[in-house]
C-alpha cells in the first residue's frame, strides 16, 4: 500500500507543473499506470482524493490510463488471452513458454488547469 | 482551462536519488544487492551465512528494512559486518532516500564496501517499483510458501535478475514442485538465474557464494559508469 506515497508525487508534479507556468488551480491529472508497476488504481484515486482534500486543489480529478503487460510467444506473436491477475505459462496455440513485456509505466502524462484562480 | 502535456515519472525523485547512489558504489566499486521476499522467507538467514562466510576476504555490510525493530541489524552485526536498520515507521517498501540518507549517517563504517546488502520490507509487491541503485535483485522465496508464487507477483520474479528458493531442506515434507516454480520464473524473465539452498543445512549455498563472489569481482573491474550487471 504505498499509494499514498505515489499521490503525494503526482501532486507534487502538478503543482511545480502549474506554479512554473503562474500558478493556478488544478482540475485534472492522467497517470499512465502500468500493469506491473504494483499500483492498484482504486487505492490510487482514493489516495489522491486524500492527497487534495481541504486544499486549494480540492476536487481536481485523477484518470488513470491504464497499460497492460504484454505476452509474447516466440512463434505465434501477441497472445492476449490472460489468466485471471496473472499470466499465461503457455502460449495456448503452440505450448511454448510466454514472455512478458512493458506495463512498468508509471508517469504523470498529461494535467489540465485554471489559470490564476489559486 | 489549460491543458499541458506533462510526461514526468511519477518516482522521478527516487529515481534521481538512486542515479546519485549508482555513482558512487560505480566509484567505490561496491556491488550493492537489493533482496526483496516476504516475510519470513529467510533474507537475514540467507546474509547471516554470507556474512560468516566470505567476511574474512571481503567488506561486506548490511541495509535492514522494517517497519519496526532493530533485529535484522543486530542479526548481522553479530555474524560479523556492520549493518544499519532503516525503520520505515510503516511504509512497505525501501526508497532510494532513505537509502541515501542512512548512508550518509553511517558515514566512513558502509562506505568503500566490496558489496552492500540491502534487505527490503518484506513484501512482494511495492519494493518492485523502487531502484536503490542497486547492481540487481534478488527475489527469494522459500519452499513453505508455494510453488504459485511467481505468477501470482509477476512484476518481481520479471524484474529479479536472481530467484533464490531457500529453506530447500523443508522439500520433503512440503508440496512444493521446484520444476513448476523454475518454468514460471523462465516463462517470465528467461535470462534470470535460479539458486536452490538452504542456508540451514548448507545446501546450495556453495553455488550463491560464487555467484556474489564473480559479481563481486566484476564490480571491482568494472568501470565507474557501468551500472547493472551482466
Amino acid at each position: 500500500m504505498h499509494e499514498l506515497g505515489l499521490a503525494a508525487e503526482i501532486f507534487r508534479i502538478a503543482r511545480e507543473t502549474v506554479d512554473a507556468r503562474g500558478g493556478g488551480r488544478l482540475e485534472s491529472v492522467t497517470v499512465v499506470v502500468g500493469d506491473l508497476a504494483a499500483v492498484e488504481p482504486d487505492l490510487l484515486e482514493f489516495a489522491w482524493k486524500a492527497t487534495v482534500a481541504g486544499g486549494l486543489d480540492e476536487g481536481a480529478k485523477l484518470h488513470v490510463d491504464w497499460r497492460p503487460a504484454r505476452q509474447l510467444c516466440s512463434s505465434c506473436g501477441e497472445v492476449p488471452e490472460r489468466a485471471e491477475g496473472s499470466w499465461l505459462r503457455l502460449c495456448p496455440r503452440c505450448r511454448q513458454p510466454l514472455r512478458v513485456e512493458g506495463g512498468d509505466e508509471l508517469e504523470v502524462r498529461t494535467m489540465t488547469f485554471s489559470e490564476g484562480a489559486a | 482551462m489549460t491543458e499541458i502535456d506533462v510526461k514526468r515519472k511519477v518516482l522521478e525523485a527516487n529515481a534521481s536519488a538512486a542515479r546519485s547512489l549508482k555513482e558512487t558504489f560505480g566509484a567505490s566499486g561496491t556491488l550493492v544487492v537489493n533482496l526483496i521476499s516476504s516475510p519470513g522467507s529467510g533474507k537475514t538467514t540467507l546474509l547471516e551465512a554470507t556474512a560468516r562466510a566470505l567476511k574474512d576476504r571481503f567488506r561486506l555490510g548490511g541495509l535492514d528494512g522494517d517497519i519496526a525493530t532493530e533485529r535484522d541489524a543486530e542479526r548481522l552485526q553479530r555474524a560479523g559486518i556492520p549493518a544499519r536498520q532503516i525503520l520505515t515507521g510503516g511504509a512497505c517498501h525501501l526508497d532510494a532516500r532513505q537509502v541515501e540518507k542512512a548512508l550518509a549517517e553511517e558515514g566512513s563504517r558502509l562506505a568503500g564496501l566490496d558489496a552492500l546488502f540491502i534487505e527490503n520490507v518484506g513484501n512482494l509487491i511495492c519494493p518492485t517499483s523502487y531502484d536503490l541503485g542497486e547492481a540487481f535483485k534478488v527475489v527469494l522465496l522459500s519452499v513453505v510458501e508455494g510453488d504459485d508464487k511467481p505468477f501470482k507477483y509477476p512484476a518481481i520474479f520479471s524484474r529479479a535478475a536472481f530467484t533464490v528458493v531457500t529453506k530447500c531442506d523443508l522439500l520433503p515434507h512440503v508440496d512444493f514442485d521446484l520444476s513448476a516454480v523454475r518454468e514460471q520464473v523462465a516463462a517470465l524473465n528467461p535470462s534470470a538465474g535460479f539458486l536452490v539452498v538452504s542456508a540451514r543445512s548448507g545446501e546450495g549455498m556453495d553455488a550463491w557464494y560464487s555467484l556474489l563472489e564473480e559479481k563481486i569481482a566484476w564490480k571491482r573491474e568494472a568501470p565507474a559508469a557501468a551500472l547493472v550487471a551482466p
